[in-house]
């Protein structure tokens, strides 16, 4: 009997959605606060500028998938770069996956530990998100899908209303200045939102299931548009801690997220400490990012061992990602040289290995044309 | 099937009630009142292996048992520890409890001027910034005598003290003698944060009366002193934050007599201006209102004359100025303090080229940077009857 969940095409919007999925979840709970200290009161300026150069990113990857419409960067790296290289490239790009999800996994255990469960340690709460994690990344990507599309109209928008609470505390005055004055570390500033964006590399992926359908013109519009949904969400976060906590607030606290969402007091109502129920909403999108993020590992791994299921490389993968999370745990140090490593690998990844892979396919297709001429 | 067996076992043991805390089994912190520790009874304390009995944190709880049935019966009682950690203190104080201390309807906390002139508030409220437990908008109060016959205090409407004590400060935007918009734990922590100096709304406690007014300053986390309730209204002048007044003044043509003018709504504009090297600041203020009351021979009350009415609006914005500018006074020349930031939030919010050259020397220059003030009033109704 056919797979009904096997998925062989999906349109650019279902794609859109996959990447909004993808990229929104733990980290608008994990990286405000080094933004903000980072960028201070330009933060809301710089994920503008981070939406923009990775969305150029993403441009870059839609026209190097064009090439290959039927194939994923995992069959035809190899090509490009030879056997040596192509498997550096497979790894890399790997790799980009599994530091997002150990961070994500660590830190969402510290958080639901600290605010909601305190007596449960957080290797519990990690490992019981792993189980209902892998059980969603077991399935087929018509499942997988699915869930995404289930999520982004309940739970993105059940995120969304109650962060906009918060607004019942903001001062605009702590925005100002609006224009800061050091334009230049604004610009740098704009490749320190990667953790935001991060995710956006699954197209390498996906492309081929879109490709089959679509014109390149559609897919960019609406990744297009898809970047500008995350850019405006980034936005409202960020001018919301900003404009509730200031600059200085928002630099001591460890998650400003939560500590914004704490102070609301909604009038006339019994309905008070927020942060419960935020994080009940965000669970589920954490959810959603770590499951796609978990079956993307697979399925590289999958297509690169030649195999003809992910699951059991999901299943392999899974005591990895779990030792990996605990790892970073106990030692802020070793948390933040990870995210760090994480940033440069992502940023490496995205200007690095996807413009030269796109150079070497043309390299190629012109000596193609000019032996065959 | 072994799968099976795998996923059955794992929801057992990664789900479940780990953090289970039944009702019945929480004593419900309601206040916490911070002392000096100069008297207190061995009994409730503990043997301490570093620092020194410095504070008495007292804490009350709400009785769950008595109901608030019985005449002078309270329905919260209060139990008292000293020691240096306000969370060593908490956790010896479960010596004295037979239910665990639960945080998380902590209204107010009250705090002893004694403790204030030896330690900064920064310090004093570290624990309660930390916890996760603790609400955000619990409401921080400074009295000069102790704090703990305030948590003490039975309340005439039999309401839990730590809640009526709250709920009085609730009242600010109708009383322009009470700052309570930005004193709640929330806003102090966001000051501190700042390096900005801030205000404490004012608790005292004579007999059975307890009473909210007049605020207490600080600059950064150091306690300077206290303003009066007129410097209070001139500061929710300059802030904008009062939603309602009573503004009282003599009568313009019976000096004996006195009208009262009630606001209902207001436009304030503080701004600042840079001119070369000269910095200073303009309040615009626009008051529309009622009149409330007329306090004298009623067979003098020409509120309906409408130029009486123009020189009493004369007459109200010479008070509010007035009221401003004795804020003003007493914050800017005598206690020499930027009170919340607001001169220096404005200047960096609106010209931030200029604070980036005088930030360092803020505290120096604030005390001579003059404050123009504008006041316009309109009364829009002289109330239901003349």
């Amino acid at each position: 009997m056919a797979n009904l969940e096997a998925k062989t095409y999906m349109s650019p919007l279902q794609l859109g959605i996959v990447v909004i999925g993808t990229c929104v979840g733990a980290q608008v709970m994990l990286s405000p606060r080094a933004l903000i200290t980072a960028l201070e009161q330009a933060a809301w300026l710089s994920i503008i500028i981070g939406g923009v150069i990775f969305y150029s990113a993403t441009y870059l990857m839609l026209t190097l998938g064009r090439q290959y419409p039927e194939e994923t960067l995992v069959e035809y790296a190899p090509r490009l770069f030879g056997r040596l290289g192509g498997t550096v490239v497979v790894v890399w790009f790997n790799l980009l996956f599994f530091l997002q999800l150990i961070i994500i996994f660590s830190g969402v255990g510290k958080i639901i530990t600290f605010y909601m469960f305190d007596r449960t340690p957080p290797e519990v709460v990690i490992m019981a998100l792993l189980i209902v994690c892998t059980y969603c990344a077991l399935q087929d990507w018509g499942t997988i899908l699915r869930v995404q599309q289930i999520l982004f109209f309940m739970a993105y928008g059940m995120l969304t209303m109650i962060w906009m609470t918060s607004i019942l505390n903001f001062q605009p005055e702590n925005m100002l200045p609006l224009w800061p004055i050091k334009i230049k570390t604004v610009i740098n500033g704009g490749f320190l939102t990667w953790p935001f964006y991060s995710g956006y590399e699954c197209v390498l992926l996906l492309l081929p299931l879109v490709y089959r359908k679509a014109s390149f013109a559609k897919l960019a519009k609406i990744m297009g548009g898809a970047f500008g949904c995350m850019t405006l969400f980034f936005l409202m976060i960020i001018i919301i801690i900003i404009g509730v906590l200031t600059v200085e607030n928002a630099k001591s606290v460890p998650y400003p997220v939560l500590i914004v969402i704490r102070s609301v007091e909604l009038p006339g109502t019994f309905i008070e400490r927020l942060e419960n129920y935020l994080l009940l909403a965000w669970i589920p999108v954490v959810f959603g990012t770590l499951s796609t993020t978990m079956f993307y590992m697979g399925q590289v791994c999958m297509r690169q061992y030649r195999y003809a299921d992910h699951r059991p490389w999901v299943l392999v993968l899974v005591p990895i990602i779990y030792m990996g999370s605990i790892l970073l745990l106990d030692d802020q140090q070793v948390y933040d040289t990870v995210s760090k490593c994480a940033l440069w690998t992502g940023l490496g990844f995205s200007f690095g290995v996807v413009p030269l892979s796109l150079m070497l396919s043309w390299w190629h297709k012109r000596k193609a044309v000019a032996r065959c001429g | 099937m072994i799968s099976g067996v795998i996923l059955i076992c794992l929801a057992i043991l990664t789900a479940g009630c780990w953090d289970r805390r039944e009702l019945q089994e929480r004593n419900f912190v309601l206040a916490v009142g911070i002392d000096m520790a100069d008297v207190y009874n061995p009994i409730e304390t503990f043997t301490q292996p570093h620092g020194s009995k410095r504070y008495r944190l007292s804490l009350q709880i709400l009785n769950l048992g008595t109901g608030g049935d019985g005449k002078d019966k309270s329905n919260t009682y209060v139990l008292s520890n000293t020691g240096e950690s306000f969370f060593e203190m908490v956790r010896d104080m479960l010596g004295q409890s037979s239910k665990s201390l639960w945080f998380e309807h902590v209204q107010v906390i009250i705090i002893s001027e004694a403790v204030l002139r030896q330690t900064g508030l920064g310090e004093l409220l570290d624990f309660f910034k930390r916890d996760s437990e603790m609400r955000s908008r619990m409401h921080v109060y400074v009295t000069s005598g102790e704090a703990r016959p305030l948590l003490e205090y039975i309340p005439p409407n039999k309401e839990p003290g730590g809640i009526y004590l709250s709920n009085i400060i609730d009242l600010h935007a109708k009383n322009i003698h009470v700052a309570g918009k930005r004193t709640d734990l929330a806003s102090i922590i966001r000051y501190l944060d700042n390096d900005s100096n801030l205000v404490v709304s004012r608790i005292e406690m004579a007999g059975k009366v307890v009473k909210l007014g007049g605020l207490a300053i600080f600059k950064k986390d150091r306690f300077m002193g206290y303003v009066d309730e007129d410097t209070v209204a001139g500061i929710k002048y300059m802030f904008a934050s009062e939603k309602s007044a009573i503004v009282t003044i003599p009568c313009p043509d019976h000096v004996d007599h006195q009208v009262i003018f009630e606001l209902f709504r207001h436009d304030t504009r503080l701004r600042p201006h840079v001119e070369g090297d000269t910095i200073y600041f303009t309040l615009d203020i626009n008051m529309y209102g009622n009149i409330g009351e007329f306090q004298g021979d009623t067979a003098l009350d020409n509120t309906m004359d409408p130029r009486y009415v123009h020189k009493l609006e004369n007459a109200f914005a010479d008070e509010i100025r007035r009221t401003v500018l004795y804020s003003d006074r007493i914050l800017q020349k005598e206690m020499k303090v930027d009170i919340l930031n607001l001169f220096a939030a404005k200047l960096k919010a609106y010209e931030p080229n200029t604070w980036e050259k005088v930030k360092d020397q803020w505290d120096e220059i604030y005390p001579d940077i003059p404050l123009v003030i504008s006041v316009n009033v309109w009364i829009q109704n002289i109330g239901s009857h003349k």
